[in-house]
Order: structure tokens, then C-alpha cells, then sequence
């Protein structure tokens, strides 16, 4: 790979977040996912349901 | 009311690999959970697992699988659980469970199945078992072949994820020597 592709992809990633997450034990990476699919699902209802309510208002 | 197995009532992907553990199936962890496991900060809606097809393993994983309500995803409505046959062949048996999208792939990219990838593979303590899973290094490798988008978007925060943990390593063995000195 290529100098200026390698500075490319760095510039795309937040370093601290990697940081971050490499503080966390295994379990804690594991339940942050977990936490982070939980609310990714409610939210996709809640906008489900959000639309259902717009069409029948309609 | 929801058709058994159709659409998860939850997402708890912990309890899938708990339960892979505790039911003493052989599997690798594959695919963005485990890249998860080491460290990357990316999410990840499924669990990809390559497991041993020895009878007795498939036996153990089709017995899990039942007790978590699993069946093929499909797009139609139509329940259609996973059998004995679909776990010993050589394709991707993708399926949704109670608590969770299950992955179980015979072989992934190159072929490489559960003996294969063996040798590239890191084990950690998980909830009192062993969770064996693919190394980054080879997760990498993997995505850098892949042809899914989503591998290609994710490959720049595995990369600095398995930077920064050589770097660590890198940092602890120094410190090591020099108490060894």
C-alpha cells in the first residue's frame, strides 16, 4: 500500500475511539455492542411506528 | 403475533456465544464480533461463527439451535429450521434466532474451514469458558479480500485497532526486558 493511501485511511479513522475501546476488557466490548444494538433496534421501531401513525393520519 | 423465530424479540449477542460455550459446541468466532472482542469500535447486528462439522459437534449445535428458536432468515414468512443436513454441508446457513441474527458458515473466503483457520486463532476467558476467535491480523487479511462493502469500510479502524495493539505489545515487551535488565 501506498504512503499517501495509508494516510488516507488514518485520516479516516477517530484514533481515540480505538483508544477508547482498547481500555475496555473483552466483556465490556461485548455488552457495549449488545447496548449498541438495543438502542439501534428501539429506534427503528419507535421511526416504524412513527410512520405507521403518519399514514393513518393521512 | 410474531411467527416463532421470524424476528428477534431481542438482540443480545453475549447470550448467542454464552450459549454456544455452555451447549460445548466447537466454533470460531468470525466476522465483526470478533473484531469487536479485540478491540475495534465498530457495531455489529449478527454473530458469524465457522464450527467443526464432526457429527457430535453438529449434533451439540442443531440441539442449541432448537432451544433458541432458530430458522433460516428468509424474506417470506415461512419458518424452516435448520437441520443436520444444512450444518454438514460446505454452504453458509444464515439464521434468526430468539436472541439474535446466528451465522453458522461451514467454510469462509478461500474455503478455510474450522481446521483451517485453527491456527489463526486467539482464545480468550468469556462467562467461565474458553471463546476461541479469529486473530485480527487474519480478520484483516480476510476483509482486505472481501468483497462486501461494509468489510472494505471497516478495514481502516481494524488496522489502526491492530496498530495501536502492536504498539501496546510492543510498549509491555520493552518494559519487560528492561525490568529483566
Amino acid at each position: 500500500m501506498s504512503e499517501k493511501m495509508k494516510r488516507d485511511d488514518q485520516s479516516r479513522v477517530d484514533r481515540g475511539l480505538v483508544a477508547m475501546f482498547l481500555k475496555m476488557s473483552p466483556e465490556e466490548r461485548l455488552l457495549a455492542n449488545d447496548n449498541a444494538l438495543r438502542t439501534i433496534m428501539e429506534l427503528r421501531d419507535a421511526y416504524t411506528r412513527q410512520k405507521a401513525k403518519e399514514r393513518k393520519t393521512k | 403475533m410474531p411467527i416463532r423465530g421470524r424476528k428477534p424479540r431481542s438482540a443480545k449477542l453475549s447470550e448467542i456465544l454464552e450459549g454456544l460455550l455452555e451447549a460445548r459446541v466447537d466454533f470460531i468466532l468470525v466476522g465483526g464480533l470478533a473484531a469487536v472482542i479485540q478491540g475495534a469500535p465498530v457495531t455489529t447486528m449478527d454473530v458469524d461463527v465457522v464450527h467443526s462439522q464432526s457429527p457430535e459437534n453438529v449434533a451439540r449445535l442443531l440441539a442449541f439451535l432448537k432451544s433458541i428458536d432458530a430458522a433460516h432468515r428468509r424474506l417470506d414468512d415461512k419458518v424452516i429450521e435448520p437441520s443436520e443436513r444444512d450444518l454438514s454441508g460446505k454452504g453458509h446457513v444464515l439464521l434468526t434466532t430468539r436472541i439474535g441474527p446466528l451465522d453458522v458458515l461451514a467454510v469462509i473466503e478461500g474455503e478455510r474451514s474450522y481446521e483451517d483457520l485453527l491456527e489463526h486463532t486467539v482464545e480468550i476467558d468469556f462467562r467461565g469458558h474458553t471463546l476461541r476467535m479469529l486473530d485480527l491480523k487474519t480478520l484483516i487479511q480476510l476483509k482486505k479480500t472481501s468483497t462486501d462493502p461494509k468489510d472494505k469500510q471497516r478495514l481502516p479502524v481494524l488496522k489502526e485497532t491492530l496498530r495501536q495493539l502492536e504498539e501496546k505489545s510492543g510498549r509491555r515487551k520493552d518494559e519487560k526486558d528492561s525490568d529483566n535488565a
